[in-house]
């Protein structure tokens, strides 16, 4: 299992440059460059911005330079943020997702994980249709709907004694815990439904499956037979969504980010890719990268740990 | 093989007939169907005309205006049939595109293991630190507009999350004595995958399958809302509900009349998916 | 509008004879200011760049005038007043000498000469420095040669006579370079420090400049806060201590965050809310107007708009009081030419056949298509082309449906993301294309930037040489009346052809709460610096 992980970190090294590759050459062929805008700009001013951001050079050489840049550390400069650098810019917005992404997914987990389990277990009686309701809900009803709809309840109706909002309705402040319960709230009632419904589906899988059979058959109490024994094999799909789910929450929380306005990866690199700033996206693609790596590697390590018939 | 397969037919429709929620669901979804695909031509009504005289009207049951209007004097009803069509497509589409290829792809990868599954994966991985949204730009700017690339660009991405999810169970399904049984009488190992590991996997991927297309429809209403889903005056349930959200305050009947459609079409899936779980699970018999 | 215009020539005629005198918050009596000062703004996008040589976008232009100030000020109604310079003449039809006040200091106590001016100017042109808004650098002496790297920095065409004095000597006469000078672009910038600091030098931790406000940490994309600067040369009129700004790029979320008490000011209303908003809010809706025009670019060269004819049928059947008052609701104004209302220098046009009844029009155009080959069994057929946006959105379906209608024209939609829209327009593959003008500076001039025969911001491929030249003589005009009626004439002529169709002038309506005070309705620049506002005791 070390040397299957050792091996798999080695391998993050091509995969991170066959995404930056390709990456580069994606955003260079899209049309539209960081310099147009409506107001033009005179040719001798592209010819100077050009010069200063090596951009008439052939694309490989760009390319070369770039590579010996962040080999370096350095993610270069920002097109559009002339007063920051693509590392400025990630490290402040980095805290911002793992901060709002990263504490949503314990919750979701526990949250979807219990809710699945009692449906699987009591199936077809009143908690289950409960759970199934609750779990197409958070599927069915968008994000850009429901973040509005608790901004209005928890930010527009209810109201402290000065006439403010019981909780601010957008913005990040200081990072205090008001401007984060919303935004927190709202990606883990996205990710409840998809782990409450897969997490039924597999375990009343798994609680068909014959060792179970055995199990009960042997007159061991359900609950030992649900969490000692079929919990681990049923966490499978959940694990393998756990992975997506932990990158897309911390780097692609764009409409969350959107809602509450909050200076996270996702609306860096979206505004990045609408500005067409080259770097800034590139800098946000490498540290996405390296944690869909990492995370990969974990749910695989993961798998290995609950399903003891898989060996690498 | 055969034999079974065509005996075990018969039970799973039964099963699925005794869902009454399911059966319930699928004569909504057939009359949600039947009004979008042919309701706007019956009513013979142009989705794209605005009655200058009755800006942004509440819904009112007389006078023709049966989900109100939005802020161009448009009939919002028959928009609301009009995008059902758009999003019912892509819907569908995406989803049968996107599951295919996931379930082609994990189980291979999680069959064969060993190198192959590896380099299958580190692709995975690769696409998923991609950002999506840069993808989209290029393909929609590079090759045009055409509905088969909202499709296609939708599908390229949502096809990931499936993959994984059938990797992981072909991973362990492949230890089973099943497997063993099968591969010990010679059957090649794509054969395998095919009428062993595929059938097996059917309960996961239905799931699975629900559970992506509402992310679908929702993804093509974020493309729209980019610049790069269908085109005004076209629409969909996507762009409607995304417009009304914004209005929410002013207009609630933008948001609720679509919402409602496309939540009550999301549940009915759901709840089939659910039904076809269970009717097609390859143990309950 | 002769309102405007009478305001205009009397303001131009004050800043002329101006003598020195202290603008700033004029509280009225009797009003009881707050024990705290501070204001929370919206910007509607994080800023570039507080550098005055990177900036670029009006809402860094907003902040960089807080923080830095240039030789003149725009005060609260939008009317050009001293700010480093206590007084200005024009020696000649290309010459002004500014002369700076002695009190004018740094944040760090040394004082502001005339050689930070000649610093910071020579440092915007400079190809070196890239920067991306040269358009106000352009317009002294050499300024374009320079950015074109034919020339050195150094031969910029201001001088630092002495300390206190500076000579600036312009390309082409510029009776409007008072207002060029208040732009942030053209502030000065503390030379001791941009050489010690380098790339770095507007970080909060070292940040000196010589406005009213201070850098005192700027989180980007979350908030830029600013400090009232002690040193401020009128510090003792500025009331409001910190400033602290958040750039919210939805409408609708800034709407609920001013609503739960997060703002004091937004920048704008979201589309189509305005209704509610007014109901709900009364006062605190505050009215104003833009100079900016929302125009449709039509490409003359395209065989579809080449016939005049065309373009003046499209025009005159789009009914703009239907768009602005029943359709925007925004506060927008119709628009029957290229410049606004609140222009300095030119008046609006507007075109006899505006005050016919719509029928009228409509026979009018119609005949007018029919004599240009269109008919109803050949119609006219074109593709719009616009920018993900709600409002491009509803003024293309509005025009569309109105073409179609009363004209027959089949219009297809084409919708595009703003960087595509900007590169296929200046390769010249849009047929008709929403666009707009947002001035730089208030005067006419800014306009004909658009009208000008081979300008690369013609989007139309327009060109009528007589436009130009009517231009060039208006320019040479001292008298600012003879300027006036010849830039309107001009303007009027290029309208007369129909480059393009005007739609409206934008409004600038927004949401200040009631005990924001010193926000006037009359700023139609748009500019209003955190020191002429004050907080109300509520």
């Amino acid at each position: 299992m070390f040397t299957y992980a050792l091996r798999r970190m080695l391998w993050a090294m091509p995969t991170m440059l066959g995404v930056i590759t390709a990456c580069y050459l994606l955003l260079h062929a899209t049309p539209g460059g960081p310099f147009d805008s409506e107001k033009q700009l005179s040719a001798a001013t592209l010819a100077n911005l050009d010069a200063k951001y090596h951009l008439s050079e052939p694309l490989w050489r760009q390319y070369l330079l770039y590579l010996n840049a962040l080999i370096h550390g350095d993610l270069g400069a920002s097109y559009r943020y002339v007063d920051w650098s693509v590392n400025d810019l990630v490290a402040k917005a980095l805290p911002v997702s793992v901060g709002v992404g990263g504490a949503s997914i314990p919750i979701a987990l526990i949250l979807g994980v219990s809710l699945g389990v009692a449906a699987a277990v009591r199936r077809d009686r009143w908690i289950d249709r409960f759970v199934m309701l609750l779990g197409n809900s958070g599927n069915v009803v968008p994000p850009f709907v429901l973040g509005p709809v608790l901004v209005w309840i928890f930010a527009i109706m209810l109201k402290t004694r000065e006439g403010h909002g019981w909780l601010p309705a957008g913005g990040w402040g200081d990072g205090a815990w008001s401007h984060r319960l919303l935004p927190i709230a709202l990606l883990v009632l996205i990710n409840v439904s998809t782990i409450a419904r897969v997490m039924r589906a597999s375990m009343i899988d798994v609680l068909g499956s014959p060792f179970i059979r055995t199990a009960r058959a042997k007159g061991l109490p359900p609950r030992i037979v649900v969490w000692r024994h079929a919990l681990k094999p049923a966490l499978m799909p959940v694990v393998s969504l756990l992975g997506a789910i932990s990158i897309s929450s911390i780097t692609s929380a764009v409409v969350t980010e959107s809602v509450f306005s909050l200076p996270g990866l996702g609306q860096l690199v979206v505004n990045g890719a609408i500005n067409r700033d080259y770097t800034l996206v590139l800098g946000i693609v490498v540290l996405t990268t390296v944690a869909a790596v990492l995370f990969n590697l974990f749910v695989d390590l993961a798998y290995a740990l609950l399903d003891p018939r898989i060996r690498y | 093989m055969t034999m079974m397969t065509t005996i075990t037919l018969s039970p799973h429709v039964l099963r699925f007939s005794r869902n009454r929620t399911a059966l319930l669901s699928c004569a909504i979804l057939a009359c949600v169907a039947f009004a979008c695909f042919f309701g706007p031509v019956w009513l013979a009504q142009d989705p794209s005309r605005s009655d200058w005289a009755a800006l942004s009207l509440p819904p009112t049951l007389l006078g023709g205006h049966w989900f109100g209007t939005d802020e161009l004097g448009r009939d919002l009803f028959v928009r609301t049939l009009i995008g059902g069509r758009v999003s019912l497509e892509v819907g569908l589409l995406a989803t049968l595109v996107a599951c295919s290829i996931g379930v082609a792809y994990g189980a291979c990868a999680g069959y064969f293991g060993g190198r192959i599954d590896a380099l299958m994966m580190r692709v995975v991985d690769i696409m998923y630190a991609v950002p999506y949204m840069l993808i989209a730009i290029l393909m929609m700017t590079l090759f045009g507009r055409a509905f088969y690339l909202v499709v296609l660009t939708i599908s390229a991405f949502s096809w990931l999350d499936m993959a994984r999810v059938v990797r992981g169970q072909t991973l362990s399904l492949r230890t089973r004595e099943f497997v063993d049984a099968a591969r010990s009488i010679g059957v090649s190992g794509p054969m395998i995958v095919v009428r062993h590991i595929v059938p097996n996997l059917i309960g996961v991927v239905v799931v699975y399958a629900t559970v992506m297309a509402p992310g679908i429809v929702l993804t093509e209403s974020v493309l729209s809302f980019l610049g790069l889903g269908v085109q005004e005056p076209m629409t969909s349930w996507g762009v409607l509900i995304e417009d009304g959200a914004q209005k929410l305050e002013a207009m609630p009947w933008l948001l609720l009349c679509p919402a409602a459609m496309l939540c009550a079409t999301l549940y009915c899936i759901g709840f089939v998916g659910d039904a076809l779980r269970d009717a097609l699970d390859p143990r309950e018999h | 509008m002769k309102a405007s215009q009478g305001l205009a020539a009397a303001l131009i005629a004050f800043v002329l004879t101006f003598s020195h005198s202290t603008f700033a918050v004029l509280v009225p009596a009797g009003i009881k200011l707050a024990a705290v000062q501070e204001i929370t703004r919206q910007l509607p996008a994080e800023i570039e760049s507080v550098d005055p040589a990177h900036i670029e976008s009006w809402a860094a232009n907003t902040v960089g005038l807080d923080i830095f100030e240039g030789l003149t000020r725009i005060d609260a109604t939008g009317a050009i007043v001293p700010g480093v310079a206590q007084s200005w003449t024009r020696t000649g039809p290309d010459t002004w000498r500014f002369k700076l006040r002695e009190d004018a200091r740094w944040s760090d106590g040394r004082a502001v000469t005339a050689d930070d001016f000649v610093y910071a100017w020579r440092r915007v042109v400079d190809p070196q420095t890239g920067s991306k808004y040269t358009i106000l650098a352009e317009f002294v002496k050499n300024g374009k040669a320079i950015v074109a790297g034919r020339a050195a920095p150094a031969q910029l065409g201001v001088t630092a006579i002495d300390a206190h004095t500076l000579e600036v000597r312009t390309e082409a006469p510029a009776a409007f370079f008072p207002e060029l000078a208040a732009m942030a672009t053209m502030a000065p910038i503390p030379r001791h420090v941009v050489e010690r600091e380098r790339d770095g030098w507007t970080k909060a931790a070292h940040f000196v400049g010589n406005g009213a406000y201070l850098l005192a940490d700027w989180q980007p994309n979350n908030r830029i806060v600013l400090l009232k600067n002690g040193r401020y040369w009128n510090a003792s009129q500025v009331e409001i201590a910190k400033v602290t700004y958040v750039p919210i790029e939805d409408d609708t979320t800034a709407l609920r965050m001013y609503e739960a008490g997060q703002f004091d000011y937004t920048y704008r209303i979201p589309s189509g809310l305005h209704g509610q908003v007014a109901q709900r809010y009364g006062n605190e809706l505050r009215a104003g107007m833009q100079i900016a025009t929302y125009y449709y670019s039509l490409d003359n060269r395209d065989p579809a708009f080449k016939d005049k004819r065309v373009r003046q049928a499209l025009s005159m059947v789009l009914d703009r009081d239907l768009l602005t008052k029943r359709l925007l609701q925004a506060g927008e104004a119709p628009m029957y030419g290229l410049i606004a209302h609140g222009t300095k220098g030119a008046s609006p046009f507007m075109p006899d056949w505006a005050s016919w009844p719509m029928s009228k029009r409509v026979d009018y155009a119609r005949e007018l298509m029919r004599q240009a080959g269109y008919t109803d069994a050949r119609p006219l057929t074109f593709t719009l082309t616009y920018n993900t946006n709600d409002l491009h959105k509803k003024v293309a379906l509005f025009a569309m449906s109105e073409w179609r209608s009363k004209l027959g024209v089949q219009t297809k939609l084409e919708n595009v993301e703003f960087k595509v829209l900007l590169r296929e327009r200046h390769e010249g593959r849009i047929q008709a294309s929403r666009d707009g003008w947002f001035v730089d500076y208030n005067d006419a001039m800014s306009y004909f930037d658009v009208l000008r025969c081979g300008s690369i911001q013609n989007d139309q491929h327009y060109c009528n040489p007589k436009v130009d030249e009517w231009v060039a003589r208006a320019n040479e005009q001292l008298d600012a009346a003879a300027r006036t009626a010849l830039l309107t004439r001009a303007h009027a002529l290029a309208m007369e052809d129909y480059p393009m169709v005007p739609l409206f002038q934008y409004s600038a309506d927004r949401l200040v709460k009631g005990y924001v005070g010193g926000y006037s309705p009359l700023n139609y620049v748009d500019q209003r610096a955190s020191q002429d506002l004050y907080i109300v005791a509520h």
